[in-house]
Order: structure tokens, then sequence, then C-alpha cells
């Protein structure tokens, strides 16, 4: 479609619309605010206290999944392309047994709390520091665009200027997104986790009902589904975009750009989604959160998020007059929403939007808090080895801490708005951010949990050498990147921004590869250096050479023959400087942090030999004792029930299935009593689960 | 025209590279011995992960047929819930096993 002049939009909706939104607001506010009483430490503020149902994490997956930027992109798309703008839904089933029998029990039963902190686990502390900057980026950058995103969608809803005290203030995108971060960051800072979850559970249904909603009356508008139908041209109606033209939306960049480094991304390194499922009361349950999701949620997500850009393309085929063919593609949701629902129902479809554009962006701020607190809050007050009186004091200051985090990483993902906001629209923005900045960490991971050979210096070598030529095929994109462009065509103002993907994951995969299989040749010149008297000068001097060129490289420093071959030499000497520096023992390091590995993952997180015999749940009453916290005691007849030994792992919530783990507890199982029906807890268990008496509980053996 | 590059090149393409990805997934899992067939609630994940295969591929096909006006649009949404009604009662019986 060729666009002349884009047609822009100021002041859509009505003062019922705007009383809509903010009694919306306040109530969702509230609604998170009242869950917010349930953080009680930094388990409770990150985590959620690793409690809850698939059901209640499915849907809260939605509100993060879908609330995404995804109405504004994939309308926009919709709105240019057809049907195929939200294929990439129906992708992610390619990975999933990767994550449901790979990545997610590893972090689980690891007990990792971020995902740097696996690489240190797995690799060493200076993998977890590149990891720790490369996860940073990609997170801020993901907040960066939530709040384009969100800027994008209230623009069209807000007039292009105010008048305060006789002087006409101008409303901008940047103006708008300020505001919007400021409310953004004063909920996540006194919500948390559970806070977002609940929010987001509420969300996630209302968003899919909003969605379907406007769907409804779109073809409502337009006479019947028939009409809709015969009116998309056939390349609109396809499900898959064309195979390689337009440079702008074209199914092979996509699927390299979106359905691989995308799709792997959020899986396995969009901390805010691994949270949810750490926040799962265990590793089935996640993985029932994630299959229900994938299976039946996504599909849905797909036609609720295009279907603005679907619809207004049909409009603008039966009534040009209505919507021009040359309205602005991020602008269409908002459009056809003021088009086809009434005044109030509008109001009440851009509240659920922009409130789930919100707890998009508060799930990515409160997981980046997560990794501040983790990767860079701890280590660092452990390097000064700062002293702390008490635990409880110490989780106070880290409580506090994660708050002023959250403020800080808001900060940051304005800013990161400034590298997104030139593109010509949301999808092609989010696009060049996947395909750049998701293959090293995806590479880093992917090969870390599956292949026990990956050394820290193969990691390492990934994210520096593999960075090395990214940057060369960012700066070179014709002679780099062309041999993997399928045919696309290079767009000169922003050449490959999807298939770059594709050679991004060749290099960093190729670099990993090329590292691991020259590691005898390392381990034998690092260990005649060793020995030799001279030789950590002659490493030290190596490690200079080796900042050179990546100084070289990093800053454009010299012709591209020279830039290549200082890649090379990166890539080639890296492996030599690690493998002489960082200690790295293979058994140990990889002992319950690889797939291979899966069962001493369990034991160490039972620190015991774990028990698979399959039990049933029981219906308890609880008793209040005075006694050890660390365990509970069951009679021996539930006991028996159950297949549980003492020792084993139990977990225990309301029997309100409704309540989706809310109030529960894991704990351990102690020596059993007599009185059958009947669990002994002490006070301090009772208010970490919040039982209510006269309540029953339902308790299950997890291992 | 031909729609050839629009319709069944990517289908092949993504069904192609993303069944060997899916089929590759599942050996590593499998060879690693944390997707371990000899426990009964894995083989239940088996069932799933092979349904929820042919279920995108499925829908993929038939909405490219419809597009194509090959089958009927409201074809589509019948012949996905059969499948989907095919998946609850399956799991549903393996669950009670």
């Amino acid at each position: 479609m060729e666009h002349t002049v884009e047609q822009t939009f100021h002041s859509i909706g009505t003062t019922t619309d705007w009383i809509v939104m903010v009694v919306y607001f306040i109530a969702i506010m509230l609604f998170g605010s009242y869950f917010g009483r349930y953080t009680k430490n930094t388990s409770d503020f990150f985590f959620g206290g690793r409690r809850f149902s698939w059901w209640l994490i499915t849907m809260s997956i939605v509100a993060t999944g879908v609330g995404s930027h995804s109405f504004v992109k994939y309308s926009a798309k919709g709105f240019q392309h057809g049907i195929s703008s939200s294929m990439t839904y129906l992708n992610d089933w390619f990975f999933i047994a990767f994550f449901m029998f790979g990545w997610l029990p590893i972090i689980v039963y690891s007990k990792v709390r971020s995902i740097p902190e696996y690489f240190e686990k797995r690799f060493s502390p200076s993998a977890r520091f590149l990891a720790t900057i490369l996860l940073l980026l990609y997170m801020i950058g993901y907040i960066g665009i939530g709040f384009l995103t969100l800027g994008k969608a209230v623009i069209p809803m807000l007039p292009q200027a105010f008048v305060i005290f006789g002087t006409t203030v101008p409303i901008t995108l940047m103006g708008a997104i300020v505001v919007i971060a400021i409310i953004t960051g004063i909920y996540i800072t006194f919500g948390g986790q559970t806070a977002v979850i609940f929010t987001d559970l509420l969300q996630g249904f209302i968003l899919l009902f909003a969605g379907l909603l406007l769907f409804f009356f779109g073809i409502t508008y337009l006479g019947g589904f028939d009409i809709f139908w015969n009116l998309l041209p056939v390349e609109w109606k396809l499900p898959l975009a064309d195979f390689n033209q337009p440079a702008n939306f074209n199914f092979v960049g996509i699927f390299w750009q979106d359905a691989i480094a995308g799709s792997i991304g959020f899986l396995f390194m969009n901390q805010g989604l691994i949270m949810r499922f750490m926040a799962c009361k265990s590793v089935n349950e996640g993985r029932k959160a994630a299959a229900v999701n994938i299976l039946f949620v996504l599909p849905i997500s797909a036609i609720v998020v295009g279907n603005a850009g679907w619809v207004g393309k049909a409009i603008s085929i039966a009534s040009p007059d209505v919507i021009s063919t040359n309205t602005s593609p991020d602008q269409i949701f908002v459009v056809v929403a003021n088009i086809i629902a009434s005044p109030g129902m509008f109001g009440f479809i851009m509240a659920a939007l922009t409130a789930a554009l919100m707890s998009t962006v508060d799930t990515l701020i409160n997981a980046t808090a997560a990794i501040f607190i983790n990767d860079v809050y701890r280590p660092v007050r452990k390097f000064l080895k700062k002293a702390i009186p008490t635990e409880s004091e110490k989780e106070r200051r880290e409580l506090g801490a994660a708050r002023y985090a959250s403020i800080g990483v808001t900060v940051l993902g304005v800013l990161a708005v400034l590298a997104f906001k030139n593109f010509p629209t949301v999808y092609e923005a989010h696009g060049y951010f996947h395909s750049t900045l998701t293959p090293p960490l995806v590479v880093g991971i992917f090969l870390g949990v599956f292949w026990k050979k990956f050394t820290p210096a193969g990691v390492i070598t990934t994210f520096v050498g593999g960075i090395a030529l990214m940057i060369l095929g960012a700066r070179y994109p014709g002679i780099l990147i062309a041999p993997f462009d399928h045919g696309i065509e290079m767009n000169q103002s922003h050449p490959y921004s999807y298939i770059r993907a594709l050679y991004n994951i060749v290099v960093c995969l190729g670099v990993a590869i090329l590292a691991v299989f020259t590691a005898p040749w390392q381990a034998k010149t690092v260990s005649v250096l060793q020995n030799k008297q001279n030789g950590k000068t002659a490493m030290n001097v190596l490690t200079g050479f080796v900042i050179f060129l990546i100084v070289l490289v990093t800053f454009n420093i010299a012709s591209i023959d020279f830039q290549i071959l200082a890649a090379l030499g990166i890539i080639i000497l890296v492996p030599f400087v690690v493998t002489y520096f960082v200690q790295y023992d293979e058994e140990k390091n990889t002992k319950g942090l690889i797939a291979g590995s899966i069962g001493e993952a369990r034991r160490y997180f039972k620190d015991g030999e774990p028990n698979d015999e399959e039990g049933e749940k029981v219906f308890v009453h609880w008793k209040q004792i005075d006694g050890d916290t660390a365990v509970v005691r069951f009679s021996i007849e539930n006991m028996a029930k159950m297949k549980a030994q003492p020792g084993d792992l139990v977990y225990l919530s309301d029997k309100r299935k409704w309540l989706g783990g809310l109030k529960s507890i894991h704990s351990v199982f102690g020596e059993p009593h007599d009185e059958p029906g009947v669990v002994y807890v002490t006070g301090e268990q009772i208010g970490h689960g919040l039982f209510v008496p006269g309540r029953i509980l339902e308790a299950e053996k997890e291992m | 025209m031909d729609l050839f590059s629009h319709s069944w090149l990517p289908f092949i393409y993504l069904y192609g590279l993303g069944g060997f990805l899916f089929v590759f997934g599942i050996i590593i899992t499998l060879k690693a011995g944390s997707f371990d067939l000899r426990r009964y609630s894995h083989k239940k994940w088996m069932w799933v992960l092979v349904f929820g295969f042919v279920w995108y591929l499925a829908m993929h096909f038939l909405m490219t047929l419809a597009a194509l006006d090959m089958i009927s649009v409201y074809a589509v949404p019948i012949i996905l819930l059969l499948l989907a009604v095919v998946f609850i009662i399956v799991t549903v019986i393996l669950r009670k096993k």
C-alpha cells in the first residue's frame, strides 16, 4: 500500500469516554492496591510467593502478552496487510518442548531468581555480568516499546494542545509518555508481583472481551461476516504474509524476527514472563499454564489484537470517506474503535487497551527491578562487604531498594523511547528490537541448557564476538546480511529490520560452536602459559589487545576489511583469555543446571531424594500449634494417602479453587501425629498462607 | 494471480523448519532425560505436544484453504472446534487412567 501523506487524528472520543477511562483506571488501581497488601518480602514482591494455580497464571499472561503493544502494532499491520498481521501469535508451539522440559524446570529447581544468576551458576560471575547488561538492555528496550505504544494509543484521544494560565502548551508524544510513565511507576512501586498478577488476571479477561466485542461491533457495522469477508482482497485473507515482499512486512523476515528470535526471547529471556511461571505453585502447573495459553488463548488473542486493522481495511474499501487508506497505521485501532463503538463503549475499549499496556509495562518494570536487586544490588553489597544487622532489616532495605529501582527503570524506559520513535510503525521498531537484542542471550541460554560442553569461554565469546559481528552486520548490511536475505529487498533507511535476526542468530551460534570445538587447543595453550613465569603478563597483554580490537569494531575505526579481521581476532582470542582467567569445573557447573541433569536439580530443590510415588490429595482442617515453623504435621492416615514421608515437600492451600492459590504455603512434611483430618501449622505459617479460621485446606505432596 | 509465494510457500517453510525445530526439541529433551516417557505424566504431555503441532498445522492449512476460496470460511472454526473437543476428551480420559 502506498502512503503519500499519513492522516493523523486528535481529540477523538467524548467526555463520556474520558469519564469511563478515569473510572476504569481508578478501579484497576484499587484492585491492584488491595492485592499489594500480600507483599511481605522481596520474594512476594517479585515472585508472588510461588503459590498460584495454572489458570490464574494463564490469564495473567494474557494481559502481559496481548497488552504488550499488540493492539496498536498488529492492528496497524492488519490494516496494511490483513489477517497475516498477527500470524506470529501462532508460532510459539515449535519451542514448547525446550521450554517445558528444559528451561522451566531448571529455573525453578535451581532456585535462581533471575536469568543472569543462572549464568553465574552455570558459567561464571563474568558471564553473569555480561548477561546482566544484555538483559537490562533488552528489558529496558521492551519497556521503551511499551511506553511508545501507550503514547501512540493515547495521542489520538488528546487535543493538539491545551491552554494553561493563558499559555498554549502543545501535547507531544514524549510529553504524553512522561505522564503515563509517572502513573505506571506509582502503581508498580506500591504493588509488587502479587498485585500485578491479580490486576493482570482481571485485565486478561477484560482485554479478550473488549477485543472480541470490537470485532463484533465491526462486523455488525459492515453488515455481517459475509460482507466483511468478501470485502477483503485474497491477500488480506491469507494467514501468512507473502514470502519475501514487501521489505516492511514479509513472511520469512517476520518468521526469523518474531517467530524465532521474538518467541524464544519472550519464552526464555523475558524476565517478566519467567517470573509469572516462577509464581506457579509447581513446575507442572507452569507447563499447564504455558500449554493452555499457547494452544487456546493465543489464537483468540490473534483475533483480538488484529481485528481492528482488518475491519478498518474492509471499511476503507466499502466507505473510503469514512476511513481513508492514508490513515496512520499506528492510529487505526483508535480510529476504528471510535467509529464502530458508541460513546462510553469506546472509552471502555480504550481504557482496557491502555490499562493492559500499563500492565505489560508494570510487569517489565517489576522484572527489571528484580534483575537490578539480584544481579546488581546484592553482588555490589557483597563486594563492598556491607554488614546488615538482621535478616528482617535486610528484607526491609531490599524492598526499599526494589521500589527505588522500579522508579529508576521507569525513567530509563522513557528514555529508551527515543531509540524507537523514528520507526514508521511500532511493529517495525519492535521487529528491529527483537532482531538485534535477543540473539546473543537466546543462544547463550539455549546452549547453556542443552549442551554440557558449552563453557564460559563459549558463552563469553558468543556475547563479545557475536555482538562484534552483529555490529558489523548493522554497519554493512548490504555485504554481511544480504546473503541471508531470502530475496528481500533492502530498505535503505531501515535495512533488513527483520531478517537481520537470522544473520545475528547464525553468527552468535557459529561463534559459540567454534569456541567450544576449539576448547582443547585453548586448554592446551593456557596450560602452557600457566606454567611459564611470564604467562600472566602475556595474558594481560593479550587482554589489552582484545580490548583494542573491541574498541576498533565498536567505534568504527578502520576499513571494513580491518574491522572484519578485528572481529575474527576477538572470536579467536577471547576464549584463550576466558579459559586463562575463569575457574570452571564442568561437573560442578552443570550439575542440576542443564536439561541432562534435571534429576540433580530436583534433588537440590528438595534437599533430598524426590519421592515420585503418586499419592492422593487430602482435605484437612488446620490447628495452630507452637513448634518448628519449617514443617507442617499431618496424621499417619493422611500421610499414607498422600504416599508422603517426613522430609517430603508439601503444598497446602485453601480448598476454594477460585482463589487460585492466593491463600497457600509450601512446606515440608514433619513427623506424623494421630489426629486424622487435621494438619498442625504454626502461627507464622497461618499468617504467610493467609489461612482463614474454619476453612478447609487442600494438601498435596510435591515430591 | 499466482499466490503460491503468499500461501503455500510460507506454509511449507513454516511447518518444514518449524516442524524440524519442534521434533528436535522433543528429541533433545528425551535424550537429556528431562522429558521421560517412562513417567506416565510425561506420556500425557507427549500427547499434548503432538496435538498442539497438529492443531496449529490444521489451523493454518484450513485458513489458507478458506482464503483461497477452496472451502467455506465457516468450516474453519467448525473443524477446529471438533479438534478441540477431541483434545479435551482424550486428555480427560488420560487423566482418569
